[in-house]
């Protein structure tokens, strides 16, 4: 073969291009052409030297690049550390805010009283037992029982006595006058049982006058 | 690590990260692509920021279909190709020779000998990168691109047929009349 012909495939042999017939070919006519081997050499060099030259980075390209970028809103601008806490503490903020908003509308939400002269209990609603536990729906402090698994069962009158009596062995005298007039307060169909005295505290005086 | 693809993908979503990636990968590389195809700092300078916003333009149309380097030196090509062509009808000093003519070779450089081409051998001076980028820019544009593509940017010929949109048969050939011309040209102010 021509060592002219032969160039062009020893050109893809440098590259590693050529294929295995091809190499074969090379690899003969260079064992047998010194003309051929220092072309080959001269080849090689010319892809080390092309890979020397290179151009220059600036200090700046980044700065410069990335500027450019976000004016033509193509690069999403970095966010600030405190946008992210504030983002990253949202739910839990906004968590705890439900939580005590919910808590707090329970306490405070209004009843059915006959005389606003006389408030709830609350020192009784914060130590409860198993007997003071109200029935009445949507009390905070029922969802643990209902989670366990079990219903909140309306328990009857004695019942409930009961348990206040149970209760009231670990009270005091105070407390347990407390929790008594908050098993009424918290069962309106208590007012029309005469037989319970306590229940006269929260007549209205014209009532208990008559 | 992400790949290239990946990344793309994460930029298109919104990612700053994923886009800052990308350039830490790439913008030396296409820095030097755009040095060698148009012989001048500044031009590449500007270019190479011109291929990283038509990346950014382009990327809600990017399809991971080829490697993404392929994709980003079909875009650095076009873009060179676009200053190139916008110098020379402006008039500007970056030299597009055609055929080679027009070229003051020999000013007596101190460059190795014949016998002295082996590579580990050769002192890469500012004056010899000089002449030889100067040698590239004497190479018509097709040529120049195909073997700057495979020797300088290791693509194969393969994908140096995709980002020229020609056949592997038409590389091989390029690659060859680029290296014959680079060859005679650099041969000329050998002493």
């Amino acid at each position: 073969m021509e060592c002219r012909e032969i160039r062009e495939i020893i050109s893809a042999y440098v590259d590693g291009e050529a294929s295995p017939e091809e190499a074969r070919r090379v690899e003969e006519h260079l064992g047998s052409c010194a003309q051929c081997r220092s072309a080959e050499k001269r080849m090689r060099a010319l892809g080390v030297a092309v890979t020397r030259t290179e151009g220059s980075v600036p200090p700046d390209f980044r700065e410069s690049l990335f500027a450019r970028m976000e004016a033509e809103d193509l690069l999403p601008k970095r966010r600030s550390i405190f946008v992210f806490s504030v983002r990253w503490a949202a739910v839990p903020l906004a968590a705890a805010a439900a939580m005590a908003l919910y808590v707090l509308s329970s306490r405070e939400a209004p009843r059915e009283f006959p005389s606003p002269a006389v408030g709830p209990p609350r020192v009784a609603r914060e130590m409860p037992g198993p007997g003071t536990t109200s029935p009445e729906a949507g009390s905070p402090f029922s969802a643990p029982r209902e989670l366990a698994g079990s219903p909140p069962a309306v328990p009857g009158k004695e019942e409930r006595k009961t348990k206040v009596v149970a209760d009231g062995g670990k009270l005091s005298p105070e407390d347990r006058e407390i929790v008594a007039n908050l098993e009424i307060l918290e069962d309106p169909d208590l007012f029309d049982e005469p037989q319970i005295d306590e229940m006269e505290i929260f007549v209205p005086s014209f009532r208990r006058q008559g | 690590m992400r790949t290239d693809a990946e990344l793309m993908e994460l930029y298109r979503r919104g990612s700053r990260d994923a886009f800052e990636e990308l350039f830490a990968r790439h913008h030396r590389r296409v820095i030097h692509f755009c040095y060698r195809m148009t012989g001048d700092q500044a031009r590449a300078e500007e270019a190479a920021q011109e291929v990283f916003l038509r990346i950014a333009r382009a990327a809600s149309t990017y399809q991971p279909t080829a490697r993404f380097t392929t994709w980003m030196y079909t875009i650095a090509r076009r873009t060179t190709l676009n200053f190139l062509r916008d110098e020379k009808e402006d008039g500007e000093k970056v030299p597009i020779h055609d055929n080679g003519e027009g070229r003051d070779a020999a000013e007596g450089l101190p460059l190795p000998g014949p016998e002295e081409w082996d590579p580990e051998r050769i002192a890469w001076g500012e004056q010899l990168k000089e002449k030889f980028v100067e040698a590239l820019q004497n190479l018509p544009e097709g040529h120049r691109s195909a073997f700057l593509l495979n020797r300088a940017e290791g693509l194969s010929y393969d994908e140096v047929a995709t980002v020229l949109n020609i056949t592997v048969q038409a590389v091989k050939s390029r690659i060859f009349r680029a290296r014959e011309a680079l060859l005679t040209e650099l041969s000329g102010i050998l002493k």
